[in-house]
């Protein structure tokens, strides 16, 4: 048969339609594994504090420390912050123009080791970004959303089953 | 994941849907041009939105586009013949105008007065660069004339294909903005980099930067006609080479330009929920397009697709498993074993199924482009259904818009450093690496 002419028996003809859509295997699919999301700054936490007053399934808010070695839960308990991250599968850095670079650092570096997925939300209002802050945040998260509001936490975490 | 309703609120097109009412506020690409070549020219079938219509050019050069069935009996106008001033249906002989108006009733004695109550639904049609627009939304609101440059600048400048994707539109589109597949099914996956094959890619600095770092970074920035999402690779001395990819409103994407080679992009326009075409096109915003790049593109190469001679399916289609080359893709030659990077797109979004359950998805943090995307879709539906409030991209500061790549110090904005170089002037080269 020539290559151009329809043949109604090719496997992907068969197998696209709506019909055989249909058969695809239901069965639930597993939830993010230790989705831990990480203020760095007060202003990041509130963010982070109200997204996370929906209830998760699984996802745990922090705000770091100044030096990042610790994670401060939102019940203000202090925890390690290599414990905290190392059964984890997914961080979400949430930081403004007010953040700490050597606490980004320090968790980035942390997740890099490790191989752990990143993401970044810059939460800023209005104005220009500081170069500063992009400087800072750019090496440790692979994807950065700039600028992005609460809304963009709330979205990312649904999307992602955390 | 998405849940159930969102999937159909974002994938449903049809009259009266939100989605559908959506794309009813923008001139969307119908056909080329030379689909209808001459004055006087047979009719041709169109289906957009779910609505089955047809398009007229009348021997006075008159476009017109309507429902495609006639008023009386229902017979499809495609067997119509063209004659002055409109089109008349074999069947029993009536005649509409360009607007779909009917002019003669042969039948009825009272002719004109009938006339006057018979009137196929239409909409507008009109030649801009090589490609009929339509316009299927309310009158009152029709926006301006498009102002893509690459149906703006001279002719030859320019060129476009369009080929069909036997999917919902918003898997095709979503393959646009979700830039981390290019450096696995279009660059080679893990070995390496297919760029300097292709002749509409070759030679480009940029190419290098594309080796020499397959995991590239992403920024995703809000933007007024919609976002811009930025591939990013080391370069020299700490330096970043950035790949921005515009995306507007809501079917309309660009890919950043490699060197003095065109810049390409496409539109994603459903024809009903379940298919869509996949415009490309390849445009220069300051010369003319030799002669070996336009047959490089008539051929298939960069992102426009061999085709079916006579038709807009590609000759690699899903009849016969996109001629995948299972030794290719063994070797690596072919990362996919599928050939051209309009097939390797197709064939992985048909084989999703024609409107994908995204309930199913396991999306990472890195997918947070697409998440994102999906959310300001969602927001301008919900936002043109409950207030009325005009969607983004369908105004001519949006659309005069480019891609870019460029090299820039570690600590700038892109945005920033970029400056006008989004914007598309007339004369103006663009920027490029
Ligand atoms: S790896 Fe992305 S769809 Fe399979
Ligand atoms: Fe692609």
């Amino acid at each position: 048969m020539m290559a151009t002419s329809t043949n109604p028996l090719s496997a992907c003809a068969r197998a696209v339609t709506a019909e055989e859509a249909a058969y695809r295997i239901d069965y639930p699919l597993a939830h993010a594994r230790s989705t831990r999301v990480i203020a760095f700054d007060e202003s990041a936490a509130q963010t982070v504090a109200s997204v996370a007053a929906v209830g998760w399934g699984q996802a745990q808010f922090y705000t770091a420390s100044s030096s990042g070695d610790e994670l401060v839960t939102l019940s203000g308990e202090p925890r390690v912050m290599i414990a905290e991250i190392e059964h984890s599968d997914s961080v979400i850095f949430a930081a403004t123009d007010a953040m700490d670079p050597g606490a980004v650092a320090s968790v980035g570096a942390a997740c890099r080791e490790r191989s752990i997925m990143t993401a970044g939300l810059l939460l800023l209002d209005s104005g220009p970004l500081s170069g500063t802050t992009l400087a800072a945040i750019r090496p440790y998260v692979r994807v950065l959303l700039v600028p992005a509001d609460e809304d963009d936490l709330f979205e990312l975490l649904k999307a992602i089953r955390a | 994941m998405l849940r159930p309703d969102i999937n159909d609120l974002l994938t449903q097109t049809g009259p009266g849907t939100p989605m559908g009412n959506l794309f009813r506020r923008y001139w969307q690409p119908v056909l080329h041009a030379d689909e209808l070549p001459e004055d006087g020219c047979p009719p041709v079938r169109v289906k957009i939105l779910s609505e089955r219509l047809i398009a007229v050019r009348t021997p006075e050069g008159e476009y017109g586009l309507m429902d495609e069935f006639c008023a009386h009996r229902g017979v499809s106008m495609f067997f119509g013949r063209v004659e002055d001033g409109g089109i008349r249906c074999p069947y029993h002989g009536w005649k509409y105008n360009a607007n779909g108006q009917a002019i003669d009733v042969p039948s009825e004695l009272n002719n004109s007065e009938f006339c006057k109550n018979v009137k196929l639904r239409s909409y507008p049609l009109v030649k801009l660069g090589d490609i009929l627009w339509a316009y299927l939304g309310d009158p009152q609101k029709q926006p301006a004339l498009p102002a893509w440059e690459f149906a703006t600048v001279p002719t030859r400048q320019t060129f476009t294909s369009k080929r069909l994707q036997e999917n919902n539109w918003l898997q095709a589109l979503e393959g646009g903005i979700d830039s981390s597949h290019v450096s696995w099914l279009h660059g080679g996956g893990p070995t390496g980099s297919g760029l300097e094959a292709d002749p509409l890619f070759a030679g480009a600095k940029g190419n290098q930067y594309n080796k020499g770092d397959l995991k590239p970074f992403f920024e995703v920035v809000e933007n007024d006609g919609g976002l811009l999402i930025a591939a990013r690779r080391n370069a020299e001395e700490g330096h970043y080479y950035w790949r921005v990819t515009p995306w507007v409103l809501p079917n309309f994407t660009l890919v950043p330009p490699r060197g003095d080679h065109p810049i390409h992009g496409h539109f994603w326009v459903p024809i009903d929920d379940e298919n869509c075409w996949s415009w490309s096109f390849d445009y220069h915003p300051t010369r003319e397009l030799s002669e070996a790049e336009v047959s490089a593109m008539e051929a298939g190469a960069g992102v426009h697709s061999k085709n079916i001679p006579g038709t807009y399916r590609p000759v690699a289609n899903k009849d016969n498993d996109y001629l995948i080359d299972r030794v290719k893709q063994k070797s690596g030659e072919l990362f996919s074993g599928v050939e051209g990077i309009a097939i390797q797109d197709s064939s992985l979004q048909e084989s999703m199924g024609p409107v994908v359950d995204r309930t199913k998805e396991r999306l990472v943090a890195t997918d947070a482009g697409i998440i994102k995307a999906r959310q300001k879709l969602r927001r301008a539906v919900e936002a043109l259904r409950d207030h009325g409030t005009e969607p983004a991209g369908n105004v001519i500061e949006h659309q005069k818009i480019r891609s870019v790549a460029i090299v820039l110090p570690p600590d700038l904005p892109f945005v920033e450093g970029i400056g006008d170089g989004f914007q598309a002037r007339e004369g103006v080269p663009q920027t490029t690496v």
